[in-house]
């Protein structure tokens, strides 16, 4: 009697021999295992850190070594001078600069031939010559020591090298071979000596090269026209700035100190800041992302200038403007247009495109546009169209997105109030959707910043800082971008070399670039929402 | 009084005059991106359709479609231009040994065909898919179903968005330093597959759960208060008028997986293989085989290899095969997407 | 003559003056007596698509007076209110398909007509408050902007004028440059009508402009009618029978589409001439 209360009362809440594992019911276990899977996101958003990181983590410490042999083997040094005779190289390329505007000048408004004005250039000639000629005597200087500056890194390396055969071998506890290698230890003071010592023939070396210059420089010829005399003067007063700068090399070279310790933060800085990324070079690896960055971001830029209007032009138009039919007609459209696969949009780039754009280019009518005609097929402008061409149905279905989820009361009201369709769409429908449709265009430069085979098949691959000093005709010129560098190199590397890991570290600044966008994106379209309301 | 005005008169006016400017350079927008995308496409299909098709029957060009890569050559014997693929060119050769004196040409891939390119896509499609359904529709279920909003969901959703703005090459980094060095699977489906899941899954994972918001809530209230388990209610009461949805958005998955060529580039692809995938020794092998992959060839062609008119068939012609494909996907995508939308209405 | 003064007047801010051209009876309510039929409607067929909204109705709206709309939800009251400034060309499919609406005798349906100009003329306070997300001061404004009116002084003053026709000024004059979205209910309606009465309409439309507020803010918005009848012609759906009692001087009862009954407000509560009209008002069905 007193039995049957307690089994009416289980009756609702246990059921008895229900299955259980690890003492979880059969619910639980496939609650669990639901919500295993949705965290699988998290896990992979975390190991894509870790891996990025996991390899792109010992690129400091080499990127450091390498600077340290960069000072060490005396590099540094020889750069001093190296970049003393590189400034004169530029000033020798205005001269021809010059020469090319003389020479049009000569044949366009003189009506010379070619020929004629050539005869007319002979002084000119001789002065240009002489003063590509005055610096022969750094440049003897600067190859013997660039000979020298390498044995010695040559020499460093192969010790190392023998070194890590060696921890390898006492590792493996072949302890006999590990001894018949032999390191000898680089003695840097004995090694920089002879490179050191060149200090005084440097001395008498640039000595020569200036009163040169200076002799050269006074032998100037007349230019024909004030413009172009203009010129002249400007490169005579680069020429003196260049001479002044003579004393500030030497001190260079006279406090210079292969034993100062290279600080950790150069290897960090160098690479966020350095503005070279050369590899496999003979003489000195650079790892520096600006160069990289800068060309993603100038491709972005243009790719974002043609694709804003388009996308957003476009979005207004099929949600305010656009009869029944044709929204029908669009949409699908511009999303299939976003299914175009990018290496094919790459190939186009390649085929097609590049060609047509410089062809327009070369139209004698369009020659107003800066940086018009133009001789590289693939540059900026032709993977920023390119790229537009991605960004838009992004930008597009977001922005419509956007502007669909603005309440029917406000354009009602506005419409109830007199306005025009125009009138509601400037004042109250962009307005109100405002943070939608930039948080579109955020979210179109993260597609874009992101994207690789386009950049990489059209963007030129010439891993520089573009010359921004051309203005807008910057947008002509072929860069190479952090996407296409890793796709580029990340199968032609030394799985651990320091190229490698520099590859992850690119991967790495994408990673949270990418990230930071869409968290600003994300933030905009969050705070958006509650001032709706 | 003229009869023609009235109070509401229509009147032409310099804001009427603006309205149409503005509206016209908008509609102009339009239509320049419809442009762009037809002139796009209609290159690639107007010359890549001489690849693929033929006048004479089969009308469809049987070798480019069945056959493996070879090199072209290009040559001039007694006067008769020739183009042989390098299979031909031997059996020429042994045939006429003093073609050997002759110049040729070659020039890599032009010849052939591209089967195991289109293979490989195929099988890194399904296996990758199949590895994002699971898990992507497992966490949608969760999501939708189990998860109650708090702290570790909401971070879980932030974690979904953030992985859907991850460049595809860093998922190939990723894939490359986890999967192919890290376990050690070298370049193979496997890796591939893995990196192609894993860069989907928001895609099918926001699809999956849209598709689960959509089936009304008294599905679920009428099965559980007849004292179904909340497993069985979700099983048959709410999946299965959820599947159409999560599979057909699922599909622009599939075109995302089949375009993308900075993953599996480092994961995946080999420039050539000879060997088709199933042209191995023991089963486990197939797992940790490189393919050839439609989208890498096409990177491949086009910049490996110089334009001419020997070469243009070959680059178009993979690049039609390929639109096509991801076309003929992404249009099925849409066209059932529409229509499950008149069906499913509740 | 005609052609060519509209795009000078077009850029003359006054509200006041619009159509020189359309001498005595364009130049404002306050010439036309009140009472005499200001809004024609004869023999309105109205369809969404293939549904047919309203059948056949033909009712006279009179000048400065209030009138009511009553029947059912879905009767088709709030479509016909919306036919008079032609809100409904909005909705895909919604068409006139048979009779015409005139106000002041011109058919509003005729192709040369503005609809715009004709909005300006017939301002709306819909069913749910709906302020711009902008500043008080914005919001009222907004109205005059779009017809070009710069003048700040001008503006200031309007906005005043406005908001004491509203009954609002008191509670809101030191908050002009807030947020509209920021009042209470009752308040953003009464900007909402504020709003409206800044473009000097001659009618103004109300689809059940009480129906989500309380009892307090519903009894200001209708001492607030009864201020603005003076001056405005006001045509107001509502649900609440009462309500209709209180504020009009005219009530239509509409049922499946159909003008039922159209009658001075006392003899539609006290003396229907319908018996589904009698049903209605006292609440036996609807």
């Amino acid at each position: 009697m007193a039995s049957s209360r307690p089994t009416e009362g289980t009756h609702f809440i246990a059921h008895k021999g229900t299955f259980r594992l690890f003492g979880l019911t059969l619910g639980d276990c496939i609650k669990f295992f639901f919500g295993g899977n949705a965290v699988v996101s998290v896990v992979v958003l975390a190991l894509i850190t870790i891996f990025l990181f996991r390899e792109g983590a010992g690129f400091f410490g080499e990127n450091r070594e390498n600077l340290e042999v960069y000072r060490q083997a005396g590099l540094e040094y020889v750069d001093y001078i190296r970049t003393q005779q590189d400034d004169h190289t530029a000033l020798t390329r205005y001269l021809s600069d010059l020469r090319v505007r003389q020479v049009n000048y000569l044949t366009q408004q003189k009506k010379l031939s070619l020929a004629a004005a050539n005869a007319a250039l002979a002084g000119f000639d001789t002065f240009a010559d002489q003063y590509g000629d005055a610096v022969e005597p750094i440049r003897t200087l600067v190859s013997d020591l660039t000979e020298q500056a390498t044995a010695i890194k040559e020499k460093f390396t192969v010790t190392e090298d023998r070194k890590t055969q060696r921890a390898q071998l006492l590792a493996a506890g072949q302890t006999e071979a590990a001894a018949k290698i032999e390191t000898v230890p680089i003695d840097f003071v004995a090694e920089l000596k002879p490179i050191l010592g060149t200090l005084p023939a440097y001395r008498e070396a640039a000595a020569e090269f200036s009163r040169r210059l200076n002799a050269v420089i006074a032998t100037a010829p007349a230019m024909p026209e004030p413009a172009l005399q203009a010129r002249l003067e400007r490169f005579k007063e680069l020429n003196a700035e260049y001479l002044a700068g003579f004393p500030s090399v030497l001190r260079n070279l006279e406090s210079w100190d292969f034993r100062a310790p290279v600080p950790a933060s150069r290897a960090f800085t160098s690479f966020l800041f350095g503005h070279e990324w050369r590899t496999a070079s003979f003489w000195q690896d650079w790892y520096g992302v600006i160069p990289l960055l800068v060309g993603s971001i100038m491709v972005s830029v243009v790719a974002l200038v043609l694709a804003v209007p388009l996308g957003v032009g476009a979005a207004v138009y099929v949600n305010q403007i656009a009869s029944p039919f044709e929204q029908r007609l669009i949409k699908p459209s511009i999303e299939f247009i976003s299914a175009i696969p990018s290496v094919v949009l790459g190939f186009f780039g390649i085929a097609v495109l590049g060609q047509l754009l410089r062809a327009l280019s070369q139209v004698p009518g369009l020659a107003w546009v800066p940086g018009f005609p133009y001789a590289e097929r693939l540059n900026i402008l032709t993977a920023g169209c390119l790229l537009a061409f991605i960004a838009v149905p992004t930008i597009f279905t977001l922005a419509e997105d956007a502007l669909n989820n603005v309440p029917r009361a406000f354009t009602e009201a506005s419409f109830a109030l007199g306005a025009t369709r125009l009138q509601t769409v400037v004042k109250i429908i962009v307005p109100a959707s405002l943070s939608g449709i930039i948080s579109a265009v955020l979210l179109g430069l993260g597609r874009v910043i992101g994207e690789t085979m386009v950049v990489l098949l059209c963007a030129g691959n010439r891993i520089a800082i573009p010359d921004f000093t051309a203005g807008l005709a910057v947008i002509t010129q072929p860069v190479h971008t952090m996407t296409g560098i890793i796709a580029q190199e990340m199968g032609e590397v030394v799985q651990g070399s320091i190229h490698y890991r520099a590859l992850f570290m690119v991967g790495l600044v994408l990673f949270f670039l990418s990230l930071g966008i869409n968290y600003v994106a994300q933030g905009i379209v969050r705070r958006y929402r509650i001032s709706i309301g | 009084m003229s009869t023609e005005c009235h109070i509401f008169q229509a009147r032409p006016s310099a804001l009427r005059r603006r309205e149409g400017l503005v509206f016209f350079c908008f509609r102009a927008a339009t239509y320049f991106v419809l442009l762009c995308g037809a002139l796009i496409f209609g290159t690639i299909v107007f010359k890549g359709a001489g690849s693929v098709f033929q006048v004479r029957a089969p009308f469809l060009n049987t070798t480019f479609l069945t056959e493996a890569p070879e090199s072209l050559h290009v040559f001039e014997f007694h006067g008769q231009k020739m183009e042989l693929g390098d299979g031909d060119y031997r059996v020429f050769q042994a045939r006429h040994p003093d073609v050997a004196r002759v110049k040729s040409e070659s020039y890599i891939y032009s010849a052939g065909g591209i089967f195991p390119c289109i293979v490989g896509t195929v099988l890194l499609v399904l296996g990758s898919m199949a590895i994002a359904l699971i898990l992507g529709v497992s966490a949608a279920i969760y999501l939708n179903e189990y998860a109650r909003d708090g702290r570790f969901i909401r971070f879980v959703r932030l974690a979904i968005l953030n992985l859907a703005g991850v460049p595809s090459i860093v998922f190939g980094l990723f894939g490359f330093g986890m999967f192919v060095i890290f376990f050690g699977w070298n370049v193979s489906l496997l890796a591939g597959w893995f990196t192609l899941a894993f860069m989907v899954l928001p895609v099918v994972i926001t699809a999956s759960e849209e598709s689960l918001k959509a089936v009304p809530r008294g599905f679920r209230e009428g099965s559980l208060a007849l004292g179904a388990t909340k497993w069985q209610t979700i099983r048959k009461n709410v999946l299965p008028y959820a599947l159409p949805g999560i599979l057909t958005s699922s599909i622009l998955g599939i075109a995302r997986v089949a375009g993308e060529t900075a993953p599996i580039m480092f994961t995946a692809a080999y420039v050539v293989r000879d060997k088709l995938p199933w042209q191995v020794d023991k089963f486990s092998e197939f797992f940790f085989q490189g393919v050839m992959a439609l989208p890498y060839h096409i990177y491949v062609v086009s910049s490996k290899i110089p334009q001419n008119e020997y070469t243009e068939r070959v680059q178009y012609g993979t690049a039609f095969v390929f639109l096509l494909i991801v076309a003929l996907i992404a249009t099925a995508s849409i066209v059932l997407r529409s229509r499950l939308r008149n069906r499913y209405q509740w | 003559m005609v052609t060519s003064a509209p795009s000078l007047m077009e850029t003359r801010p006054s509200a006041s003056v619009r159509h020189p051209t359309v001498a005595a009876p364009a130049t404002g309510a306050a010439v036309a007596p009140a009472g005499a039929t200001l809004v024609d409607i004869d023999q309105l067929d109205f369809f969404y698509g293939a549904l047919q909204a309203l059948h056949g109705v033909t009712l006279g709206i009179e000048n400065r007076k209030v009138t009511a709309f009553i029947g059912p939800s879905g009767c088709g009251k709030s479509t016909l209110l919306r036919c008079l400034n032609r809100m409904n060309d909005l909705i895909d499919g919604a068409r006139v398909a048979k009779g015409m609406i005139k106000i002041r005798g011109i058919d509003i349906h005729r192709p040369d007509v503005d609809v715009i100009e004709l909005r300006k003329r017939v301002g709306m306070v819909f069913q749910k408050s709906n302020p711009f997300p902008k500043s008080i001061h914005e919001n009222i404004t907004y109205g005059l902007k779009l017809q070009g009116q710069t003048n700040k002084a001008r503006l200031d003053e309007v906005v005043e004028t406005s908001l004491r026709g509203a009954a609002l000024w008191d509670e809101v004059k030191d908050r002009l440059h807030t947020s509209g979205l920021g009042l209470s209910g009752g308040q953003q309606q009464r900007l909402c009508i504020a709003r409206a009465l800044a473009v000097e309409p001659e009618v103004i439309l109300m689809d059940e402009p009480c129906s989500a507020l309380d009892p307090v803010a519903t009894a200001k918005i209708e001492e607030l009618i009864q201020e603005l009848r003076t001056r405005f012609t006001i045509v107001i759906v509502t649900h609440n029978m009462q309500q209709a009692a209180r504020v009009s001087d005219k009530t239509a009862f509409f049922y499946l589409g159909k003008l039922i009954e159209y009658a001075d407000t006392r003899t539609i509560f006290m003396n229907p001439a319908h018996a589904q009209t009698e049903a209605y008002v006292s609440g036996r069905f609807g």
